[in-house]
């Protein structure tokens, strides 16, 4: 035990201590403090620990949560970031409160959600024994630069992981290519069939071979760049996943039926969420718990039970209007929200749109001029626009076709959700990071909904 | 004057250089057009693509990632007679209006010099150049566009590591309000060349600055129409959104 340890954890244990007592949520300061004092404070938290770790563009919060409580139900003694705090500061928090004085860990297990620009370090710490990637999309660029810088974010994480199997999206043709940089063991997974029969045309990230520039030929794409993929110039292709979405048995509006597969074992899985992006988290889930050596069958129930919400598709009623919550972060997601609504059986289905751009949001909103708009707007006249960049958001809707009559500017919440209640039909409100946060707070407190993080 | 006017756009590498929602500016060059019954049709000049530049009436150039903006040279066949590069050459000898944006700007430059020292060489249609700094240059910015009638307000997001700097005797685009502009130190922004227009400003820029996108289209109506007019449009939403971030930065 050494004397800089003890120091680490006096520092981060007390310091969390306060701000809850100060109740003040924060768990990044902790941390932050700690490693001040003890630069090598989270690898020793870490150690002992078997340690899976999650990142990428989209999916991770939701597949985190899935995994960690697959653990769970195992009757595992796992954590994970709960509070979605996934840079440096916040993940060796997250340790040290369920280490002792000493830095011995109480947990076996950890499950890790990981900002891409944190992996670098985090994997330094941790040593992870499995690292899942879900995808690369553009999102926030303005934190970031550019798709593939973040690419080499990740591929910085990979190579200070070198005792972790890889899950690697194989339908992402960059996240694939990391298989052939490293040596280290991989398991693929991906989605082998198309999810959508009307689907909108995404602007792609990768329209070009990673390897050689050639332009990538598709046997099928199942949104943006994601699908079976390969180059006719020097032959880079999608891998074969181990780990499989074979097809969509069935699509609802609330949910859907897939088969899923682990090399030969077959199994019919219910999800409670309909979104294409669902269907990879569950696909990247089973990848995970498969790698980290966990039953199939095991893997295979935690997708089904998994109970999605926290404004995935959640569902609210507000005065006897039927209210969904969908979260938008970037053209990807957006797209398969607007996918969504496209084959949505309720034709009367509003819409509302809160754009914010804090700094968790990314403050470049110009994202949105990447996501298809046009294709709901073909039907859709009349829409609100609410959040901090209200007219950003109303004005992509005039230039994707909607008239400018139909297109309402509310910024007061109190406002949108008293008139939300008037309204005689069903509404979808797409709302990004921070609005979605305060859009639902606010919905909370109208109608007495319990404390929104449950997990 | 025409009944029935049309115009061509040619949206250089819409494969390749499409980060940040620029293609909003194509979009709302085709709207605004089709608001006033002027038809406007995009022609794709990807990698791979081509068109008769002569019936090209306004060119439109985003921004891109760096991997991109290599394999891209490419196609452009810088130096090559007849290729996408000279031709594009000429057509801005000729005034047909360009806007190109953030990568698209320093792509029609003479050369960018990168982190490691490499130089390459680019088009050279407009008397600018450009060199990787150490710190990128993001955010809201705000510029007033002294080279356009009316010296209109700009509103838009910037987010770059090159540092452009023009040619003596080169006109910018405008002078910064706020933000950083062409490379932080000297408080231009962008360059106006003939009838390029060529700046940082991402946003997308044209949706709220709706007086920028209306100089352009008539900078290629009147060459296509000569006495043609632009009718005007009911713009509240379009300057709401310019008059928020507005208020917001300045």
């Amino acid at each position: 035990m050494g004397f800089r340890t003890v120091c680490a954890s006096i520092v981060c244990k007390s310091t969390y201590r306060l701000l809850r007592l100060m109740k003040r949520g924060g768990t990044s300061l902790p941390g932050k403090l700690a490693l001040k004092v003890d630069p090598n404070y989270l690898n020793t938290l870490a150690k002992g620990v078997r340690t899976l770790v999650l990142t990428g563009t989209n999916g991770k919060t939701t597949s985190t949560h899935i995994v960690a409580q697959a653990l769970e139900n195992m009757g595992e003694q796992a954590f994970y970031n709960r509070s979605g705090a996934n840079l440096i500061q916040g993940i060796t928090t997250e340790f040290a409160i369920r280490s002792s004085i000493g830095g011995k860990p109480r947990y076996k297990l950890a499950v890790i959600e990981c900002d891409e620009g944190a992996l670098r370090r985090v994997c330094a710490a941790v040593d992870p024994e499995v690292l899942v990637v879900t995808n690369v999309f553009r999102d926030q660029l303005d934190r970031y630069g550019e798709v593939t810088h973040t690419l080499e974010n990740i591929m910085a994480g990979v190579k200070n992981s070198p005792h972790a199997t890889l899950c690697l999206n194989a339908d992402d043709s960059m996240v694939a290519s990391i298989a052939d940089r490293v040596d280290n063991d991989v398991v693929f997974y991906g989605v082998d069939c198309e999810i959508y029969p009307e689907r909108v045309e995404d602007l792609s990230d990768a329209t070009h071979c990673i390897k050689c520039g050639a332009e990538y030929q598709y046997d099928y794409v199942t949104y943006a760049h994601l699908g079976g993929f390969k180059c006719p110039s020097c032959g880079y292709h999608r891998p074969a996943p181990k780990v499989a979405v074979e097809r969509i048995v069935e699509r609802r509006s609330d949910g859907c039926t897939v088969e899923l597969r682990v090399d030969d074992d077959r199994s019919i899985v219910d999800l409670d969420v309909p979104a294409s992006y669902d269907i990879y988290n569950c696909a990247c889930v089973v990848a995970g718990l498969e790698a980290f050596k966990f039953p199939r069958e095991q893997a295979f129930k935690a997708v089904s039970k998994f109970k999605h919400g926290f404004g995935r598709s959640e569902v609210f009623d507000i005065d006897g209007t039927r209210v969904r919550l969908m979260l938008m972060k970037n053209p990807a997601g957006c797209n398969q929200i607007i996918n969504l609504l496209l084959n949505e059986p309720d034709q009367n289905m509003g819409i509302v749109c809160i754009l914010n751009d804090q700094e968790c949001d990314g403050t470049d909103v110009s994202w949105i001029y990447d996501a298809a708009w046009e294709a709901i707007c073909a039907h859709k006249h009349e829409a609100i626009c609410s959040g901090g960049r209200a007219e950003d958001m109303a004005l992509r809707l005039k230039y994707a076709g909607m008239p400018s009559g139909g297109i309402r500017i509310m910024k007061d919440y109190d406002e949108l959700i008293g008139e939300l209640g008037r309204m005689d039909h069903n509404v979808t409100v797409v709302a990004n990071y921070s609005a979605m946060l305060e859009f639902r707070a606010k919905v909370a407190s109208a109608l007495g909904l319990a404390g929104f993080w449950e997990g | 004057m025409a009944d029935n006017m049309q115009l061509t756009i040619g949206h250089l590498y819409p494969d390749l250089l499409n980060l940040y929602g620029d293609r909003g500016n194509t979009i709302t060059l085709q709207k605004r057009c089709a608001w006033r019954g002027i038809t406007a049709r995009v022609v794709s000049l990807g990698a791979g693509e081509d068109a008769d530049f002569d019936d090209i009436d306004l060119f439109f150039m985003g921004g891109g990632q760096d991997f991109d903006q290599y394999t891209l040279m490419e196609d452009l066949g810088i130096g090559r007679a007849g290729s996408k590069a000279s031709r594009l050459t000429a057509a801005i000898e000729a005034d047909v209006p360009v806007l190109a944006i953030c990568g698209g700007y320093q792509i029609l430059g003479e050369y960018y010099v990168g982190h490691d020292g490499q130089r390459a060489d680019f088009i050279g249609a407009i008397p600018v150049y450009t060199e990787a700094g150490e710190d990128r240059m993001i955010g809201n910015m705000v510029y007033e566009a002294t080279a356009l009638e009316g010296s209109p307000t700009v509103v838009g997001f910037e987010n770059h590591a090159g540092r452009t700097r023009l040619r003596e005797g080169a006109v910018p685009l405008g002078r910064v309000v706020k933000g950083f502009g062409n490379n932080g130190e000297d408080g231009t922004e962008g360059i106006r060349y003939r009838n390029v227009l060529a700046t940082y400003s991402h946003g997308p820029l044209l949706p709220k600055n709706p007086a920028v996108a209306d100089e352009l289209i008539r900078l290629a109506l009147q060459r296509r129409y000569p006495g043609a007019e632009l009718p005007a449009l009911d713009d509240a939403l379009e300057w709401r959104a310019h008059d928020a971030m507005l208020k917001r930065l300045v």
